[in-house]
């Protein structure tokens, strides 16, 4: 499974998987455009429904993060948000979901790792939030280290690895079955979507609020 | 499996503008009106935690001014109660004292009735009595009872009271004095001798003796000297009863 490249601008290439991001971002902005226009204090269906999702993964981030909440809500929840569509959006005839390309899964698993430390040192201040990499001892420093790159790795490979096999055997069990017999790998893709989504946001979720938290976690001597 | 640096890139920068128009579009809105929402809410449960408050004090008010009210009632009921009982009972011993008094009417009413009836009934008894008298001194009387009649009459002139002595002695003033005597029965000439002799010897005066016979009189005479009489028959006597049962009343 090479990636498909649309066009290429001198050394900038616009792969398949960047077009069906700016597709998902349309999507996303168009729906919250939509749905946000016209808030009332009595809400109707719809914007119950969008009060209840949001609603939902703030009270989840609420969970783990008690405190800054808030802070973190729009990374978090725009991670939830962008992944079940991007994941689902594979069952969509003709379209290929985004995170079946390591490059994709990559940049939001980098941008997993700056964010624990922007939002780690943007809660505590840089001394304190670098304090927690040598406690309890500095010997523990470099396994801190490999922690943090070994968890950013693991988030890019699980979730391409998870999504690109998924459309892979989706694939094979289609040209080897026939029209009908697909449907439950189907309804297995959805579920595995939706669970890889989850599973990465909520690691996110738990890296993010392990930085801010690191303070309490480990106080300084 | 490759690698691209560009997609890459193009992601990162995706996903950050994705962040930054979600969080200008949705969240931020979102988050807004739930907040605000949630305000209402809470101010609407104060308000609603107030106006309960507030319900309760004025429901404890109102039940204290319930007893009070209650209170009020039963004395002003106990008074009433009070009244009443003050007034039936002054109107109970007004109607006692008003039939004690109809009682006493009555009683001197049912006393003067049970007189005046004793009163009739004796009158009535006096009557039958000397009509039943008469009836039967009529059926017995005869010249024997005259004659003792005619003796008694005899000894009454003897023992005059002294009053009817001076009143004949004052028909001897007079030139004739009339005397008419009345009998049941016709006088003998024997005892018209000795009753004019009694007579002379009585008044001073002459004497016009007038002898007549009246069997009203059942037995008896019946003597007038002007204006006296003197009776010595049956008839004045049953006259004598009647007279009593009326001078009775």
């Amino acid at each position: 499974m090479e990636n498909e490249f649309v066009f290429s601008i001198g050394p900038v290439v616009i792969a398949t998987a960047v077009i069906t991001t700016w597709g998902i971002m349309l999507v996303i902005s168009v729906i919250a455009w939509l749905t946000t226009r016209h808030l009332e204090m009595l809400p109707g269906k719809l914007q119950t429904t969008v009060e209840g999702i949001v609603a939902a993964i703030d009270e989840a981030i609420s969970a783990v993060a008690p405190e800054h909440g808030r802070l973190i809500l729009p990374f978090i929840a725009t991670l939830w948000l962008f992944l079940i569509i991007a994941n689902l959006i594979g069952l969509i005839p003709g379209l290929h979901s985004p995170t079946r390309d390591l490059s994709v899964t990559s940049a939001l698993a980098i941008l997993v790792f700056f964010s624990v430390h922007w939002f780690g040192i943007k809660t505590q201040g840089l001394k304190n939030y670098l304090h927690h990499y040598l406690s309890p001892s500095p010997i523990l420093l470099p396994f801190h280290i490999i922690s943090e790159l070994t968890r950013t790795l693991a988030l890019a490979i699980r979730l391409f690895g998870n999504i690109m096999s998924l459309e892979m055997a989706a694939m094979l069990v289609l040209l080897v079955a026939g029209f009908l017999a697909p449907i439950p790998i189907l309804m297995l893709h959805i579920i595995e979507a939706l669970v890889q989504a989850y599973i990465f946001g909520m690691l996110a979720l738990i890296y993010v609020a392990g930085a801010i938290q690191s303070q309490h976690l480990n106080p300084p001597e | 499996m490759e690698f691209n640096l560009s997609t890459f890139v193009f992601e990162i920068i995706n996903f950050l503008i994705l962040i930054w128009i979600l969080q200008r579009l949705f969240y931020k809105p979102l988050l807004e009106v739930i907040a605000k929402r949630k305000r209402f809410i809470d101010q609407s449960l104060s308000e609603a935690k107030n106006l309960k408050l507030q319900a309760e004090q004025q429901c404890s008010l109102y039940e204290n001014r319930q007893k009070l009210w209650d209170q009020e009632k039963q004395s002003a009921i106990t008074a009433l109660h009070r009244q009443l009982e003050a007034e039936r009972k002054a109107h109970l011993e007004k109607l006692n004292a008003d039939l004690e008094q109809e009682r006493q009417k009555a009683n001197v009413l049912l006393l003067k009735q049970q007189r005046e009836l004793q009163q009739q009934s004796e009158k009535q008894a006096l009557l039958n009595g000397a009509k039943f008298a008469g009836m039967l001194l009529q059926q017995s009387a005869g010249p024997e009872l005259e004659a003792r009649l005619f003796t008694m009459l005899m000894d009454n002139l003897v023992t005059l009271p002294e009053a009817c002595k001076l009143c004949l002695t004052m028909f001897g003033t007079k030139k004739s004095v009339p005397v008419k005597i009345t009998s049941a029965y016709p006088l003998p000439v024997e005892m018209r001798l000795q009753l004019e002799q009694k007579l002379d010897a009585l008044i001073n005066s002459q004497i016009n003796f007038q002898y007549h016979q009246n069997n009203a009189l059942i037995a008896g005479l019946r003597m007038d000297i002007g204006a006296w009489v003197l009776n010595a028959n049956l008839q004045h006597e049953l006259i004598g009863f009647t007279e009593i049962g009326y001078e009775s009343d």
